[in-house]
């Protein structure tokens, strides 16, 4: 996922629903964020780059409702409800996912099997 | 000096190369210099043979001078030296000793060209003659009595400046030349400065000043040295068959008539050197970065008279000199090539000596004023016995003189040369600076001129003279308004009125913008006085803060601009409820009570006074949450300005913001040290800043930093935390999230370095803990839940600090007084006696049962953190200074290193922060893998920098 600050970022993209799941007086989606513009990104096992500050997945609670939806670990969330992942800090990226009234988040995201997918069908 | 750089020797190796470079085409001669190593001022005598042979004398020793009555072409080479006589015959004054090292070096030059060059007018010349003859004898195998006597009073003149005797002598010869020239150059400067150096600069006129024939020398030296080298050009000149020193005198007068303007000296060597010169400029350069300097106003004065006459003659030779001044600049930047070494084997070539350089400075033209100040600049670095020499020598009161000459190149070099002085540990050249209006001179010029480059000279010194608290007043009084309103607001991209059609500009981290704060930064720290006078500065706590939203804006927060800020305003913030006008009105009357007891906190806001008495509702208990929660601030008119910024809650965020995302230690601390001076004291404004610094999630940003690698920065948070667990609301958070951090950060038992800390700290640590537990057993449970009894215990008893044992003394003693915890530590298998002051480290503390046992009222230390010793109070840490300096070439890096932290304001002042900070490996580690989920906010989804959060 490298790209040029500036430049179009192309990407092959999955769409994921999530609808959350209420434990108690909490709304759980049932995996974990890494990342984030503030966060040191060299520490993140999943980018390709490791300048991408980007919001990756860095966990997903078996039987939960993310992996229920198909979220998998190492995924690099690009969009939530519509709003860019890519250039936020990691409590801008929790705040966003954890909206109490929201049931369902929306998630664009990528990962490295969807774009070799994709380019071994263009082959 | 580690202020000082090595840059400034590299400037010097620069030169040196261009000067090789030129030099190696004219020379003719292979002259082998030396130097010594050992004392900068000692010089080499070369000598070179014809034959090309070269010989080193360094004279240090300057035992007797020979003064010959006359110069006798055939006279020997010493006798000639050591003659005082001016081109008259006249004996020369002693006091022309630094001629003497020139002559030195004249002669030297002339005996290789002597030999060389017999038949060439310039040999002719008095000094090549009498060399000459000396060369004979004395050329190959310098006769033990020459050398000794000339090369001595060579290395003399230039050591002390002052070759008495023999420098006379050679005075003498040099200044005959000098003397001969016409009277026409006013050498005002020199006669000024002669009194005390006896050296005039570049007097060329014997006449006017026979004795004043000393610096005449110098240039004299360096003008043979040229003609020698190109003498057999030269021949044609009338001169060089004339006596030495007549010959040079008239030579220049006559054939140049650009000439007179320069000192005899600097003349020939202009008209002669062209091709010499590039040489010439290059050997000084390899004796050292001084000798260029020196020659470098030589040159470009020569170079220009020589127009005329050389460039017909020699282009190609001239083409480098005609640099001049600028040449020498440029070489002193540069570095040193490998090439300088050959150069410096010239034997032509001689450096001119600290009194002449001084005395150059007050030559009547432009270009040597400005390159002997550079020269000084070079000389100066990182040599603090040159430095010493100089404020000696009366070059302080000159240099400083040449800050208001009209030219920039002139004042440019002064300031150049003034920062490089003002630059180390000897505050007497600082003293020396401020003794002759320099401050005052160099704000003048910082109003005047717009060049970037001096104002950074003129900052950079600025800062440096900072650095001696004698000095911060001065400063002060004489330039606070102008760097506020020339660098300050220009550079922060603060306006007055913000044009509503701009975007607010951003700061710019300029290195006068770094200067400036810095000193500033170090002016700060002079007590109240200053702090009032900084704060009461218009404009500059506003550009202050524009400038540090401006860096956390663009996340650029770890630049030394940013640190110098944020440190003057932890420093203008110290005891702001007790120093700003009109604090009284703000301060709660509760406050006037024991600080150190709980329960007076809560009432503070009573006070609010003006603010409504809603926040007052004082509790006595710690239930007062809501208020502060509901903290409701109060509400202005008008927009707040000035020093009022300074404890505005809308501050908090700004430091939390730097807190959390700067990676400089010392704007962490510094930062910290805000936060921690602002919720200190009982004013109102205090109570606000306590409850915003909740409000906005800054507990766990503070907690967090609890486990930073450096000391210094733990220290201020811990103190920090501790003023801030004045609020009620406050201390149960940082009880209940913050304990663990704290007590990690105790050194356990033997294993004392979990994280190495200082004393200062761990006592720190100690006093914010018993400040959380006292009136809270609550958090005493916490205290007790995360471990701490046996830390606290083994400190109590085996530290060797008798300040750890006391509070950690304290903290036992108030955990134990809570009675219903003490079957949970009995279970632990404590008992009372573990909780009982160790008798070792507090002998009279009662040995028996319940000595202090009662005592949790007591203050904590009081020697700890200066006064602050009361649990409610801290916090009034005093500013950081940075002893900035600036060297000549080095950078503010340097400072960085040799930073030592000056008490701030009152003398309360932790002088312990000078300790390098410690870093512990396993920290990091620690902190990303053991992060608690800490929720000091009262939010509890806050996650301060979270790595990894469940969604």
């Amino acid at each position: 996922m490298s790209f040029i600050p500036g430049q179009p970022v192309t990407a092959v993209v999955q769409r994921i629903e999530i609808r959350k799941l209420r434990q108690g007086e909490h709304l759980i989606l049932g995996f974990s964020i890494g990342g984030g513009i503030d966060q040191d990104p060299g520490q993140n096992p999943f980018s390709e780059d490791k300048a991408d500050k980007g919001i990756y997945v860095t966990r997903v609670t078996p039987g939960g409702p993310a992996e229920v939806a198909g979220l998998m670990m190492g995924d690099k969330v690009m969009q939530v409800n519509g709003w860019d992942m890519t250039m936020v800090t990691h409590d801008q990226a929790r705040k966003r996912l954890t909206k109490k009234n929201e049931e369902v988040v929306r998630l664009l995201v990528t990962r490295k099997s969807l774009e070799q997918a994709v380019r071994h069908s263009m082959m | 000096m580690p202020a000082e750089v090595k840059q400034e020797q590299s400037p010097s190796n620069q030169t040196s190369l261009a000067m090789m470079q030129e030099p190696q085409d004219v020379v003719e001669e292979t002259v082998t210099i030396e130097e010594d190593p050992g004392t900068p001022t000692s010089h080499v005598s070369v000598v070179t043979s014809d034959d090309g042979t070269t010989r080193r004398t360094e004279t240090k020793d300057m035992s007797t001078n020979l003064k010959v009555t006359k110069m006798v072409k055939t006279v020997t080479t010493r006798t000639v030296r050591q003659v005082p006589l001016g081109p008259d015959g006249l004996p020369l004054p002693e006091g022309s000793s630094p001629l003497g090292s020139y002559t030195d070096s004249i002669d030297r030059r002339y005996l290789k060209n002597g030999e060389r060059y017999i038949t060439t007018p310039q040999a002719t010349s008095t000094l090549t003659r009498s060399y000459n003859n000396y060369n004979d004898s004395y050329s190959d195998t310098p006769p033990p009595d020459a050398s000794g006597s000339q090369y001595g009073g060579r290395h003399y003149g230039l050591h002390d400046g002052y070759g008495i005797g023999d420098v006379t002598e050679n005075y003498g010869s040099l200044s005959r030349g000098v003397n001969y020239r016409p009277p026409r150059y006013p050498y005002a400067m020199a006669n000024s400065y002669r009194p005390e150096n006896s050296y005039v600069t570049l007097p060329i006129r014997k006449d006017d000043y026979g004795h004043m024939a000393q610096p005449q020398v110098p240039m004299g030296s360096s003008t043979v040295d040229l003609n020698r080298s190109q003498p057999e050009r030269f021949q044609p000149e009338p001169y060089g068959l004339e006596d030495d020193r007549r010959s040079l005198g008239p030579d220049e007068e006559e054939p140049y008539d650009l000439e007179p303007d320069y000192s005899t000296a600097s003349r020939r060597q202009g008209t002669l050197p062209g091709t010499n010169r590039g040489r010439t400029l290059r050997e000084p350069l390899r004796d050292g970065p001084r000798v260029r300097g020196y020659e470098d106003p030589m040159e470009a004065e020569l170079i220009d008279e020589r127009h005329p006459y050389i460039q017909g003659m020699y282009a190609a030779p001239l083409a480098q000199p005609e640099r001049g001044s600028m040449a020498s600049l440029d070489r002193l930047a540069g570095r040193r090539s490998p090439s300088i070494d050959s150069i410096r084997k010239d034997p032509r070539w001689r450096d001119p000596d600290l009194q002449e350089v001084i005395a150059m400075l007050g030559h009547p033209i432009d270009p040597v004023k400005s390159n002997a100040a550079a020269y000084l600049q070079h000389l100066c670095y990182e040599n603090d016995k040159i430095k010493k020499d100089v404020r000696q020598l009366k070059g302080i009161p000159v240099l400083t003189g040449l800050l208001d000459h009209p030219k920039a190149e002139v004042h440019r070099k002064a300031c150049g040369a003034l920062r490089n002085i003002s630059y180390g540990k000897d505050h007497d050249n600082k003293v020396a600076i401020k003794n002759c209006d320099g401050i005052p001179a160099l704000i003048r010029l910082l109003r005047k001129t717009n060049d970037m480059e001096v104002r950074e000279l003129i900052t950079g010194t600025l800062w440096n003279l900072s650095s001696y608290e004698p000095l911060k007043m001065v400063i002060i009084n004489h330039g606070l308004q102008t760097m506020t309103n020339e660098v300050i607001i220009p550079h922060s991209g603060w306006e007055h009125e913000p044009n509503e059609d701009s975007k607010p500009r951003d700061a710019e981290w300029t290195t006068v913008f770094k200067n400036t704060s810095g000193c500033l930064r170090n002016v700060s720290s002079d007590g109240a006085e200053a702090r009032r006078r900084l704060r009461e500065c218009e404009g500059l706590v506003d550009a202050l803060l524009h400038a540090l939203q401006s860096a956390v804006g663009k996340k650029d927060m770890d630049n030394k601009s940013v640190e110098n800020c944020v440190c003057i305003m932890r420093n203008l913030s110290y005891h702001v409820h007790k120093e700003i006008p009109g604090a009284e009105k703000f301060t709660d009357p509760s406050a006037l009570q024991a600080p150190g007891s709980a329960g007076t906190q809560r009432k503070k806001k009573e006070d609010a006074g003006c603010f409504g008495g809603k926040k007052a509702k004082g509790r006595k208990n710690g239930e007062n949450d809501k208020n502060y929660d509901t903290l409701d601030l109060p509400k202005r008119t008008e927009p707040t300005k000035g020093f009022e910024l300074l404890y505005q809650p809308e501050v908090v965020r700004l430091y939390l913001s730097l807190l959390t995302e700067s990676q400089n230690y010392n704007t962490l601390e510094a930062a910290a040290g805000a936060l921690q001076n602002l919720s200190a004291g009982q004013w109102t404004w205090s109570n606000y800043i306590r409850a915003t610094v909740r409000k906005e999630k800054g507990l766990p940003i503070l907690v967090e930093l609890l486990r930073s690698d450096s000391d210094k920065v733990v220290r201020a948070v811990a103190i920090a935390l501790r003023n801030l667990s004045i609020d009620r609301r406050n201390k149960d958070l940082i009880g209940s999230y913050a304990m663990r951090d704290l007590v990690s950060n105790l050194p356990s038992g033997q294993q004392r370095p979990a994280k190495n800390l200082e004393e200062d700290t761990v006592v720190a640590i100690l006093n914010t803990i018993h400040e959380i537990v006292t009136d809270s057993s609550e958090n005493a449970r916490s205290l007790i839940q995360a471990q701490a009894i046996e830390k606290l215990v083994a400190i109590n008893k085996t530290s060797q600090s008798s300040r750890e044992n006391k509070a950690a003394s304290h903290v036992l003693q108030t955990v134990w007084s809570y009675k219903d915890l003490r079957n949970a530590l009995t279970k632990d298998g404590w008992n009372k006696s573990h909780f009982q002051p160790a008798t070792t480290s507090v002998p009279k503390a009662a040995k028996n049962g319940k000595p202090g046992y009662d005592d949790t009222t007591l203050p904590l230390m009081e020697k700890n953190q200066g006064q602050s010793g009361l649990a409610g109070e801290t916090g009034d840490h005093p500013g950081l200074a940075y002893c900035g300096e600036l060297n000549g070439y080095s950078t503010i890096d340097q400072r960085d290193k040799d930073c030592k932290y000056q008490s701030g304001g009152d003398g309360s002042v932790d002088l312990a922060e000078r300790e390098p900070l410690k870093n512990d490996t396993h920290r990091k580690h620690y902190i990303r893998s053991n992060r608690p989920a800490v929720s000091l906010v009262d939010a509890y989804d806050v996650k301060p920098q979270p790595v990894d959060s469940w969604v």
